[in-house]
């Protein structure tokens, strides 16, 4: 290829003249170049805000430890809720988190009962859903199926795997005085126990995958324009298998964590998981017709979710109401969303064209 | 019939159009040019109900109208067919022919009374296709017209069509300016929106000329009006790049070529052939489904032929789209909303999408700031107006071209596939993208053409293939290379060559 590259820019020029150089080029544009907010400011701000106004009704309710206690519950279906902005960010869903999440806590428990090392069992298990992860994605792929359809049904067989080897009981006797369970389940550093750290941690690292990895840019090039991501020769298949495959092992994790916290393998455990994680990432911010995402915002809006059910518990609600109280939630925050959004549009218009 | 006064609009502080005027008369085709930008589709949606005009007043009839929205327009018997495609594709002929109020007997949709209906329009626009066809199965010239056919079908007194052939090979778009004058004569007042300027002088009445939201050529008879006298209209004092000369061809050949041996693919080629040099512009010509474009689906991979092989110019044949993108084959597509942009992403995204994210280079986790500054440089030397980190649906049909030239620049490629490169762009754009393309080509690329519009072939082609049938039957260049030639060539009934 004998193009000549566009050159990188003379390193004598300072990067802040850039907006000056821009500014003369032919015919200047009315820019809007100032950083808009981001898009999970929002988010965050509503989990603020929903905290600050139960803790003024219940003032207990900002007591460190149930801070904690309520993210610690959040974890589980926050992990996957982040795994699942890759699968939504390019179009797919991934239904079969919440089987995935059930045959890797039985699965873990299994092999730890049957003498396996458990930080071995552990990294058995985040192995074993990556790999059905990516199979996810391969059958998606190959078969040219829906995601819908194929972790759909891969959700039932996962989770029927989960009863059968669980023989429909949870999986006991494990060895409680194990590090394993000791720093994963009941440990803490700097007061905040191990979980929440490993769920930062996901956070933060899905963040920049999502933001600034190769990786992260072709999930979302897939889904802005699937057609042109083709043209553009972006490697479609590959790209579905891997994001299937991250949603998988984010299952993983929260499956390890749970094993941990338990100290049992239940092989009911996390019934409609994959439905709260979907409505999680979408009030954080990531439509269902891809090409957008926030790791961070999924992560929020778990947390949303976990506040409410929380407080429905300082305010005595009858705990057969927590379902419906969800389900009002999860509508109330996926409708204000759009509302905000459109009050930010009128605030800011952009620039028209004629 | 339809009066329009004073019409004003302003989006933020931009002027789209400022005081223009226009009367549709029964049993007249009204042309509508001007370059993008111009106020065309503004003053089309504000007729068509679509926007409310700030200022000035449309009259119907002699009586004042205000359109709420664009139903009421229809119902008041303006009818418009816009651009972009409005079928529904994955229903049938029929269901996309009344989308709403479908005919109904006993509550119940009646196909029987929904064919009746139908059928003299359809056969008035010379269409035959099977009524519970998918349209999302039909050819692109016939879904075009099915558009027009549902227009006609709320038998409306004003009929818009805004850019109604831009999709069309040639003899659709024949077809459709005859079917035009004929529903003229029926008395129907045409409001048409092109940007063939040769079609418009031979469909239209009358040519309205827009240029920054003012008509600076109202309402004149069309058979008093020059071509070089509209474009001179449309474009004001910087007129040169329309009136661009004839530039010398000279066969440029050196670099290493695309060849074609044999190749085959079924239904769609029969042992072709050919041979395009590095330099050199070959057109693809030929009627819809004659396999031009198969050979440019078989150059970036997206088809493999039974039989024969493809090699680019580094010896390699092309396995997938993908792999043909990695061996620097770009596609260049005139739907660029379709197969070009991400029309929510920022520019820079989309330039440096097909390096970063096709090809793979650049480094799994780069500087933004570097990619974003490469963009920046591309598209400057494209000289697309729009900032790095405007979205890409927020530009102009021109600049959206350019910027999907740009995205395929940035990887270096060896070979250009371009395909109706200058689609629905305006004359200004369409010369300087054709002036990129030769400059491209004398860099020692090898570019390759397939383009609806012959008057493009013609410009910018060093020789042009024309196809029927799936092979090669003429070779056009140099002095045989003209507009009636190439539609000659691509009509004729060539007999059934020998094997």
């Amino acid at each position: 290829m004998s193009v000549p590259r566009p050159p990188d820019p003379p390193p004598s020029a300072p990067a802040p003249a850039n907006d000056e150089d821009a500014a003369t080029a032919p015919r200047p544009r009315a820019r809007r170049r100032r950083r808009p907010v981001p898009d999970e400011a929002g988010v965050v701000g509503v989990l603020v805000l929903l905290v600050a106004a139960v803790g003024l009704l219940q003032p207990d309710f900002l007591r460190t430890d149930n801070l904690l206690t309520t993210a610690h519950n959040s974890v589980y279906v926050g992990l996957m809720a982040c795994g699942m902005v890759f699968a939504l960010a390019m179009r797919e869903v991934d239904l079969s988190v919440g089987g995935m999440y059930a045959m890797g806590v039985v699965v873990g428990a299994l092999l730890i009962r049957e003498g396996t090392p458990t930080w071995a069992a552990a990294v058995a298990v985040l192995a074993l859903t990556a790999l059905l992860g990516a199979v996810n994605g391969a059958v998606t792929t190959y078969l040219r199926l829906p995601s819908f359809i194929v972790t759909l049904a891969t959700a039932m067989l996962l989770r029927g795997v989960g009863l059968a080897l669980a023989e429909g009981k949870q999986i006991t006797d494990l060895p409680p005085d194990d590090a394993f369970f000791r720093v994963l389940g009941g440990g803490e550093l700097l007061g905040v126990p191990n979980a929440v750290w490993v769920f930062a941690a996901a956070v933060a690292a899905l963040t920049v995958l999502f933001t600034r990895t190769r990786f992260g840019a072709r999930v979302r090039a897939i889904g802005s324009n699937p057609e042109a991501a083709e043209f553009g020769g972006l490697p479609i298949a590959r790209t579905r298998i891997a994001a299937l495959a991250l949603s998988g092992l984010m299952a993983g994790f929260a499956a390890v964590l749970a094993l941990a916290f338990f100290i049992a393998g239940d092989p009911t455990i996390g019934q409609g998981y994959e439905l709260t994680a979907i409505a999680a990432a979408i009030i954080g911010g990531t439509p269902l017709k891809g090409g957008l995402g926030s790791v961070l915002g999924a992560a929020a809006g778990c947390l949303i979710l976990g506040v409410v059910t929380a407080a429905l518990v300082f305010f005595e609600v009858p705990i057969n109401w927590t379902t419906f109280a969800t389900g009002g939630v999860i509508l109330v925050a996926v409708g204000a969303a759009p509302l905000l959004r459109r009050v930010r549009e009128l605030r800011g218009p952009r620039t028209a064209r004629p | 019939m339809l009066v329009a006064e004073g019409l004003a609009k302003h989006y933020g502080g931009v002027t789209a159009l400022d005081g223009v005027g226009i009367t549709l008369e029964a049993g007249e085709v009204h042309a509508l040019v001007g370059e993008n930008g111009a106020g065309k589709s503004t003053l089309v949606k504000i007729i068509s109900g679509v926007v409310r005009p700030d200022g000035g007043t449309i009259e119907l009839d002699g009586a004042p109208v205000r359109f709420a929205d664009a139903r009421q327009a229809a119902r008041q018997g303006v009818a418009i067919v816009s651009q972009e495609l409005m079928t529904y594709d994955d229903l049938t002929v029929l269901e996309n022919l009344f989308p709403y109020g479908a005919p109904l007997r006993r509550g119940l949709v009646s196909n029987r009374e929904m064919r009746r209906l139908a059928r003299p329009v359809l056969s008035e626009l010379g269409l035959d296709p099977a009524p519970y066809a998918r349209v999302g199965s039909l050819p692109l010239a016939d879904r075009q017209l099915l558009e027009i056919c549902r227009a006609l079908l709320q038998e409306p007194r004003v009929l818009i069509l805004d850019e109604p052939t831009s999709a069309l090979p040639r003899e659709a778009a024949d077809r459709l300016a005859a079917t035009t004058r004929r529903l003229a004569d029926r008395g129907l007042a045409v409001l048409y929106i092109s940007h063939f300027l040769e079609e418009v002088m031979r469909v239209a009445d009358r040519v309205t000329v827009l240029r920054d939201g003012h008509a600076v050529l109202p309402a004149a008879p069309a058979s008093g009006v020059g071509l070089d006298s509209l474009v001179t209209a449309m474009l004001g004092a910087a007129a040169p790049a329309a009136a661009d000369p004839r530039r010398v061809r000279r066969a440029r050949t050196g670099g290493a070529p695309v060849a074609f041996t044999d190749v085959t693919v079924p239904g769609r080629l029969r042992e072709v052939s050919l041979n395009a040099a590095g330099g050199e512009i070959v057109g693809l010509a030929g009627l819809q489904g004659s396999g031009h474009l198969a050979v440019l689906d078989a150059v970036c991979g997206r088809v493999r032929p039974s039989r024969g092989a493809v090699r680019l110019p580094n010896g390699v044949t092309p396995r997938s789209a993908r792999h043909a993108v990695t061996a620097g084959v770009a596609y260049v597509s005139g739907d660029r909303k379709g197969r070009g942009l991400m029309l929510d992403k920022p520019l820079w995204e989309n330039v440096t999408s097909v390096t970063w994210l096709g090809q793979g280079r650049d480094g799994a986790l780069p500087r933004r700031s570097r990619l974003v500054e490469r963009a920046r440089t591309g598209l400057e030397r494209l000289r697309v107006r729009g900032d790095v980190h405007a979205r890409a649906g927020d530009l102009s049909g021109g600049n959206q071209q350019k910027a999907v030239l740009a995205k395929w620049l940035d990887a270096g490629p060896a070979v250009l596939a371009l395909d109706d490169p200058t689609r629905g762009v305006d004359v200004g754009a369409r010369a300087e993208l054709h002036r990129i393309v030769r400059d491209l080509a004398a860099e020692g690329k090898v570019v390759l053409v397939a383009s609806s519009d012959l008057a493009e072939l013609v410009d910018l082609c060093d020789r042009v293939l024309v196809f029927q049938h799936g092979k090669v039957v003429d070779t056009l260049a140099a002095e045989r290379l003209t507009e009636p030639g190439l539609s000659l060539a691509m009509n004729a009934g060539f007999a059934a060559p020998a094997p």
